[in-house]
């Protein structure tokens, strides 16, 4: 009944709520003067792109665990290329992209001809590699990282503005303008036939392949994709924080990537990686919990979602309205309901 | 002419000869019924011709040229499509996302213009989608196409299948035993919708267990029997042939 009202003006509504959204984006930094907080936002942006590449994987069926690795190359090739070579940080921004896209590429050959399960050991695997050589190898920083990684080079724009990246606000603007380019990007993908062929191979592997999609080519690419932009994010990271060390980028950065995009959503593409991510991080904050046992309240939170909302957080409506997020699953907590009618 | 030839093809399970030394032609614009017992080869026939497990020995010619090896995607962009025995679908997609997803290797544009969503890659899309209504609407399927592929009736989900094969424009159509769990009305409905693929230019190799519909349907028969052929003729040769019925029968 809802839906039927809502669904003549969906453009105009969806529009509106886009509006709103670009003006809270703006005005956000205004409003919150604590640098703490601006920081918050920033982590929370950067772990939306992680988290929608780690989608992006999965919406052509293939799980990943370590899509912190080419967040870790991102910010390392950066670092060093900044610190050690001397580049100009706008050009390392995008060189680690392609940096992480190379590797991408050259791991992704070999690995998307695994199995799904092998895969995701060999993402695994290559997240452990990527964490321990960054920590082992004393060029690298060793295990106590690289420190006064300098903020992002000031750009002067016409008319005799520069813009200096010394304070928070303008990096934070900084990686909404690279959010925004990130969504464009993914969006334009998965409206297309490459996003397609993507549910294809995720939904039916075999059936794709006997309709003409090479299989193998599209999920490298939606391997390789990720990777650039996890790249930029940890370029981005590195010299907004200013430090880079192994820790940040382990095994369970992974794990946490992968938990935002499960509590947003995963067939949400976009906007699955947004709430999940905002309201993981957000969460804690809020209840100023204490940091010994945020772990505890992820945990929770996670298996509440995972059991009675399979379809994550974004699939409250469609769950209100009587379907469940994931068709064909029957959710637990319908289940229960009938269990105690009879 | 001759749209397909299989010569000598052999494919070993381990130690398992599933196909022995087969040769079977087709030609172009025929129906070939490819029958015998289960456990025959026919699907392990069908796996081969269409990419989908490689022969041990043999060769394959579609046009004149060798398949022989060619992975399952490139197979299909030369134009051989197929069915599989079990129902294969997108089953969490709309009947027409179903069908749209077999065009892709249909489009021109290049996956750059694709990306950027040009002019003429929305047109193309437009196009394709509108060239699938026409495919539902040829197999009387158009006022299901917003319906999940999941929630059809089993008989509608095999043709849907079809739908599939047929969005990919194929020369050579593999069916591998479409009229499965059909009541009769489906499976004549099924038939007159076979004869008209072939009236519109599509070859076909159809497996199926149904002998009536084989018999009615077929141009030639091709008779197999633990991965030999034992015949190949019409149908009225093929149910005479004394090899077959003992196959079929067994012997006394």
């Amino acid at each position: 009944m809802l839906r039927k009202c809502i669904s003549p003006n969906a453009s105009i509504i969806k529009f509106i709520v886009l509006l709103i959204v670009a003006i809270v984006a703006v005005i956000l930094p205004l409003l919150l003067q604590n640098p703490y907080y601006i920081q918050i936002i920033i982590m929370v942006v950067v772990n939306v792109m992680l988290a929608m590449g780690l989608v992006m994987l999965l919406s052509s069926g293939l799980v990943t665990l370590g899509c912190a690795a080419f967040w870790a190359v991102g910010a390392y090739a950066s670092t060093i290329l900044v610190m050690k070579v001397g580049l100009n940080f706008w050009y390392t921004l995008f060189l680690s992209g392609i940096i992480a896209g190379v590797i991408a590429l050259g791991t992704g050959v070999v690995i998307v001809r695994l199995s799904k399960l092998a895969f995701t050991f060999v993402t695994i695997m290559i997240g452990t590699i990527v964490y321990l050589v960054v920590g082992r190898i004393e060029f690298f920083g060793g295990w106590g990282g690289i420190v006064g990684i300098p903020k992002p080079d000031p750009i002067s724009l016409p008319f005799d503005v520069i813009v200096n990246f010394t304070a928070r606000t303008s990096c934070y603007y900084l990686i909404i303008f690279l959010l925004l380019v990130n969504i464009l990007v993914f969006y334009a993908l998965y409206n297309s036939r490459i996003g397609r062929a993507w549910k294809a191979i995720k939904l039916n592997p075999q059936l794709a392949e006997t309709l003409g999609i090479n299989t193998n080519r599209y999920a490298l690419a939606a391997y390789i994709i990720p990777a650039v932009f996890a790249g930029i994010a940890g370029s981005f990271y590195a010299h907004t924080f200013n430090v880079v060390e192994p820790d940040s980028f382990g095994f369970w950065k992974s794990i946490y990537i992968q938990v935002y995009a499960i509590l947003g959503g995963v067939n949400f593409y976009i906007l699955g990686p947004v709430i999940g991510s905002m309201f993981l991080t957000l969460l804690p904050e809020i209840f100023r919990v204490a940091h010994e046992i945020e772990p505890l309240i992820t945990g929770c939170i996670l298996l509440i979602v995972v059991i009675f909302l399979p379809g994550g957080l974004l699939s409250l409506p469609q769950y209100i309205h009587g379907s469940t997020g994931l068709e064909g699953k029957q959710n637990v907590f319908l289940r229960i309901l009938r269990r105690k009618k009879r | 002419m001759v749209l397909l030839e299989i010569k000598h093809l052999n494919k070993y399970f381990g130690g398992l000869l599933a196909i022995n030394d087969v040769d079977i032609d087709v030609q172009g614009l025929e129906i070939l019924g490819l029958i015998g017992p289960n456990g025959a080869g026919k699907t392990t026939l069908f796996n081969i011709v269409s990419g989908i497990s490689k022969p041990s020995s043999g060769e394959i010619l579609f046009k004149g040229k060798s398949i022989t090896g060619l992975k399952a995607y490139e197979i299909a962009q030369l134009g051989i499509g197929r069915t599989f025995q079990a129902t294969t679908l997108f089953e969490d997609s709309t009947v027409l996302e179903n069908v749209l997803t077999g065009f892709h290797m249909r489009y021109k544009t290049g996956t750059w213009e694709a990306f950027l969503h040009t002019r003429s890659a929305r047109n193309e899309d437009k196009t394709c989608r509108f060239k699938s209504m026409e495919i539902l609407d040829f197999m009387g399927l158009l006022p299901l196409k917003d319906e999940m592929a999941r929630n059809l009736p089993h008989g509608y989900q095999r043709i849907l299948g079809i739908c599939l094969a047929l969005a990919t424009n194929p020369t050579l159509l593999l069916l591998d035993e479409p009229a499965t769990g059909m009541h009769p009305e489906e499976v004549s409905n099924l038939i007159t919708l076979i004869k008209r693929l072939r009236d519109s230019g599509i070859t076909m190799i159809i497996v199926e267990h149904q002998m009536q519909a084989v018999m009615g349907l077929c141009d030639r028969l091709a008779v197999l029997n633990f991965g030999r052929k034992i015949a190949q003729g019409m149908p009225g040769e093929i149910r005479r042939d004394k090899e077959v019925i003992e196959a079929y029968l067994g012997t006394e």
